[in-house]
């Protein structure tokens, strides 16, 4: 009876997502389409007597983004679900990929009901999105002049999607092999609407306030780096540690596998920066050269430190050196040149080391170092981006205090407290509610059989 | 006596082992020589081409549209190798798992190299009767770096024909997942060249290559028919023909590794964008609304196969996700560019409800498709040209057709007859080439070597050690 309960409550988002598709979905194909068809872009020289100029799709902008929103898929599943994947013990392997795999499902159903339209739909009182465009209603194959004015509006609304994905299964390393299946899918759902969504739209939607301030975010060190570190850290205090934390052998299982998923990052990356510049240009060039320059310093840095510190220089270290190294240089990728990449990677990869080593006096049990990474990484990217931004890279951005500009350290001092406080507070009070209807964590027993039998009955290797 | 039937049984090997060999030179060498042949008729033909350029308006390439497709042809690749190889590796046992893998990897070589050189020429070359294209562009004669004004007017014909490449190298790919774990790598060879001259060619001229299914209005964006239903329905007579594996629901056969198969499924994943979106031909709203859709209903698969696996059976699986994806993005693949997103949705939520009931029901059925490329891509190919008759819509994209919700019924009769047809010859064409070649080399390995597993008995080698 429970159990059956439970299942029923599980299914809940997905049902929901089904019946409100079926009731909105004709309707807003009507509405939203009818626009596209007049306009298609197919070369003709149709010029509907419209008082905007029309804007034009660019072909090659469309390409980067889309083949940009496909690099930034393959960071969620595969990337991140090997490189979590590898570094759980094997029994809870498959538990670990299916929550990147799953959330990739539920957030891209989410984002294109409600999502998309909180976050970026008409601006409410400078605080979230209207719900006009709910269902994409409005969303058609037209360029959007306010967000990306060469490529349809789709292309930029499902390169977003994207990142709303991603965030949320950054999530998942805090509370790794402990969570109970059925809580952890309301919590994705309740997290992705109420802490990513209206963030997102403060600091990128035209009209959010924290965008109002002039705080720089280029590619989401605000929005999903510091966003998913802040909410690490009250699931990692309210979830507590493992079984055994601290006294038995936790050992990642497959350490190729993790570095399989932090190449695949890395590999997306590109997407995830370069493709911000929502066109194919110099503005992206240089972000794909910056980030690619962050990584490599921020591993190098990490391995050095790592070795003086205590003797050898792991992989597992490189590899999370090049993951901190992304993780800074994402809000500064499009307003820094590449010595200043270079200065960021080195800060990222000393503070991020740190980090993680401080987590075992802390207590807390952050188990595959989300807060360290991405919580100390995207802290210092965006302070960062407040003392090495220049205009001299990105005229629509601003100069940092090395280049005369004080004020916006401070401004990007602010848009970090308030995404900590935010996202930290509202992930706080979700879990309490989600522990009070369900429950957060699965029983000792199937803690100690490991998630794979226990949540999937299945096993990753036979 | 028994050193006798050993000195027999050798004597049988080796006679068998010289003929697979003068088997395989044989064919090495009339491809060698077809190419010699080809190649001579193409440096012959090229003073030829320029003057058709010359005739036709001048179409311009657009550097963007090439940029995309080249990009999706890429993205294609990554699905056969290493998306499908790891997909269809991880699911086998661990002394099988190198030998499904090379499947993948030489049927991607051999099919290349066949494509090149007849297979497009036969599949989009200028049109005979309906049913086959000509001999005029073998060897990609007259195939040059100049746009066709059909096959993607903006974009060089040569891009158009690698993209179109990867799909026929995929396509008889996908059917090794049926005779999983027991087919002999001769024999597999041998059929995966005759299946792709002899069925995926013909199929796909009559749907885009200008035959009597495109004629009649058949809609299939990327593939649904063309690729997963003529794999799908080929499966199924591999695994019919073929027999089931020794020890077949009395061994424990698990997959020997899981996040292997999750690696090839978001490699599959991330690639199908290539494959739907790319088949816009073009970086352009179409392609945008096959991204939307084709990432929509491989989400809604997932979730549904998932929420009815639950229910069912009381534990959402991993694989189970996986294969749901996989399910929504085989069906979504032939509406992709006619659909809009919440067409989409309810195509991938009925996709993971059949896909998962078809593949349940296999176990009642009783034939080994060993990897469920039936339910999956048999099933959902089926149901997406269905849904496609029903679904697609003229304001989505204005060069598809209006279907049976948007008020034309006839579209969906024609899906209808697209199904049965390319169903019905998949069928009859796979049964005929596997007895050919059943006769000419043998299908199964050996009762010894398949306890052995692939890996030993037909490559030598261990996939861990």
């Amino acid at each position: 009876m429970n159990r059956s309960v439970r299942i029923m409550t599980a299914m809940l988002p997905v049902l929901a997502c089904a019946i409100l598709a079926g009731t909105t979905g004709l309707y807003a194909q009507d509405a939203g389409a009818p626009a596209p068809a007049v306009t298609a872009p197919l070369g003709q020289e149709a010029a509907p007597a419209v008082v905007p100029p029309q804007p034009k799709i660019d072909t090659g902008d469309t390409t980067w983004l889309l083949v940009s929103t496909a690099l930034v898929l393959a960071m969620t599943a595969p990337g991140l679900a090997l490189f979590y994947g590898g570094m759980v013990r094997s029994k809870n392997a498959l538990g670990t990929i299916m929550q990147s795999f799953i959330i990739l499902c539920l957030i891209s159903l989410q984002w294109v009901l409600w999502g998309y339209s909180l976050a970026f739909g008409p601006d409410k009182g400078h605080l979230i999105g209207g719900l006009e465009w709910f269902g994409l209603n409005g969303v058609g194959l037209e360029p959007n002049a306010d967000y990306a004015a060469t490529v349809p509006h789709q292309a930029f609304m499902i390169f977003q999607m994207m990142f709303a994905v991603i965030t949320p299964a950054l999530i998942t390393g805090a509370f790794a092999e402990r969570m109970k299946f059925s809580s952890f899918l309301i919590f994705t759902l309740l997290w992705a609407t109420f802490i990513y969504d209206p963030l997102a739209h403060w600091v990128w939607a035209v009209g959010g306030w924290v965008r109002n301030l002039g705080a720089l975010d280029f590619a989401g060190g605000t929005v999903v780096h510091i966003s998913s570190g802040a909410s690490a850290l009250a699931c990692a205090i309210v979830l507590r540690r493992r079984l055994g934390y601290g006294k038995e052998h936790m050992a990642p299982h497959n350490l190729p596998m993790t570095v399989l998923g932090a190449s695949l990052l890395w590999f997306g990356w590109f997407g995830f920066n370069a493709g911000s510049a929502v066109a194919s240009g110099a503005l992206a060039t240089s972000a794909f050269v910056v980030t690619n320059t962050a990584a490599a310093t921020a591993a190098l840095a990490w391995m050095v430190v790592e070795w003086l510190y205590r003797g050898k220089p792991t992989v597992l270290g490189a590899a999370s050196g090049a993951v901190a190294g992304l993780v800074a240089i994402t809000p500064a990728s499009g307003f820094v040149g590449p010595m200043a990449s270079i200065m960021i990677g080195l800060g990222a990869g000393v503070l991020c080391y740190v980090a993680v080593l401080w987590k075992s006096k802390l207590g807390y049990d952050d188990s595959l170092d989300v807060v360290g990474i991405h919580g100390v990484g995207g802290i210092w990217g965006a302070l960062a981006t407040g003392l090495f931004a220049s205009k001299a890279v990105n005229a629509a951005g601003a100069d940092g205090l090395f280049y005369g500009n004080p004020a916006q350290l401070g401004i990007q001092a602010l848009a970090v407290l308030i995404s900590v406080v935010f996202a930290f507070v509202g992930t706080f009070v979700i879990l309490k509610l989600v522990d009070g209807l369900m429950g957060l964590r699965v029983s000792e027993e199937e803690e100690r059989m490991g998630l794979d039998l226990s949540q999937h009955e299945e096993r990753s290797y036979s | 006596m028994v050193i006798d039937q050993e000195r027999d049984c050798r004597r049988k090997h080796r006679r068998q082992r010289t003929l697979t060999v003068v088997g395989l030179t044989t064919a090495v060498a009339l491809v060698g020589a077809l190419a010699v042949f080809t190649g001579s008729v193409a440096a012959q033909d090229t003073g030829a081409t320029p003057a058709q350029v010359v005739a036709a308006p001048a179409l311009k390439i657009d550097t963007g549209d090439t940029a995309w497709v080249l990009m999706s042809t890429a993205l294609v690749l990554a699905m056969t190798m290493p998306g499908l190889a790891l997909f269809y590796g991880g699911l086998v046992r661990g002394k099988n798992i190198l030998g499904t893998i090379m499947q993948s990897l030489a049927i991607l070589c051999l099919v290349s190299l066949i494509w090149i050189l007849v297979g497009y020429s036969l599949a989009f070359g200028p049109d005979k009767g309906g049913f086959i294209g000509g001999l005029d562009w073998i060897g990609l004669s007259g195939v040059g770096s100049e746009p066709h004004p059909v096959y993607g007017p903006t974009i060089p014909h040569q891009v158009f024909m690698l993209f179109q490449l990867m799909f026929a190298a995929i396509t008889p790919a996908l059917i090794t997942g049926a005779v999983a774990e027991r087919m002999k790598f001769s024999a597999l060879l041998l059929f995966a060249a005759l299946w792709s001259l002899l069925i995926y060619v013909p199929v796909a001229h009559w749907i885009w290559g200008g035959g009597w299914l495109g004629k009649m209005g058949a809609l299939d964006f990327a593939g649904g028919a063309v690729v997963h239903i003529s794999s799908g329905v080929s499966a199924l007579v591999c695994a019919i023909v073929l027999g089931k594996r020794r020890g077949h629901g009395s061994d424990y056969m698990a997959p020997h590794n899981l996040p292997f198969t999750l690696l090839g499924t978001g490699l599959l994943w991330f690639g199908w964008f290539g494959f739907n979106a790319g088949s816009a031909l073009g970086a352009n709203g179409v392609a945008a609304s096959a991204f939307l859709a084709t990432h929509a209903a491989a989400s809604m698969g997932a979730l549904s196969w998932m929420a009815v696996e639950w229910a069912h059976r009381g534990k959402p699986t991993v694989l189970g996700v996986a294969s749901g994806a996989v399910a929504g993005l085989a069906t979504v693949t032939p509406a992709s560019g006619y659909i809009g997103p919440f067409s989409a949705i309810i195509i991938g939520g009925f996709a993971g409800i059949l896909c998962y009931f078809a593949v349940v029901w296999k176990g009642r059925m009783g034939y080994d498709d060993s990897l469920d490329v039936v339910g999956i891509h048999g099933v959902g190919g089926v149901f997406g040209i269905l849904a496609t008759g029903l679904f697609a819509s003229k304001a989505i994209n204005a060069a598809g057709a209006d279907g049976l919700f948007f008020g034309n019924a006839g579209q969906f009769g024609i899906q209808a007859i697209m199904v049965c047809a390319v169903a019905l010859f998949s069928l009859f064409g796979t049964w005929i080439i596997l007895k050919v070649v059943q006769a000419a080399v043998g299908l199964r390995v050996t009762p010894e070597d398949e306890s052995t597993g692939l890996d030993l008995s037909q490559h030598n080698e261990r996939a861990y050690s």
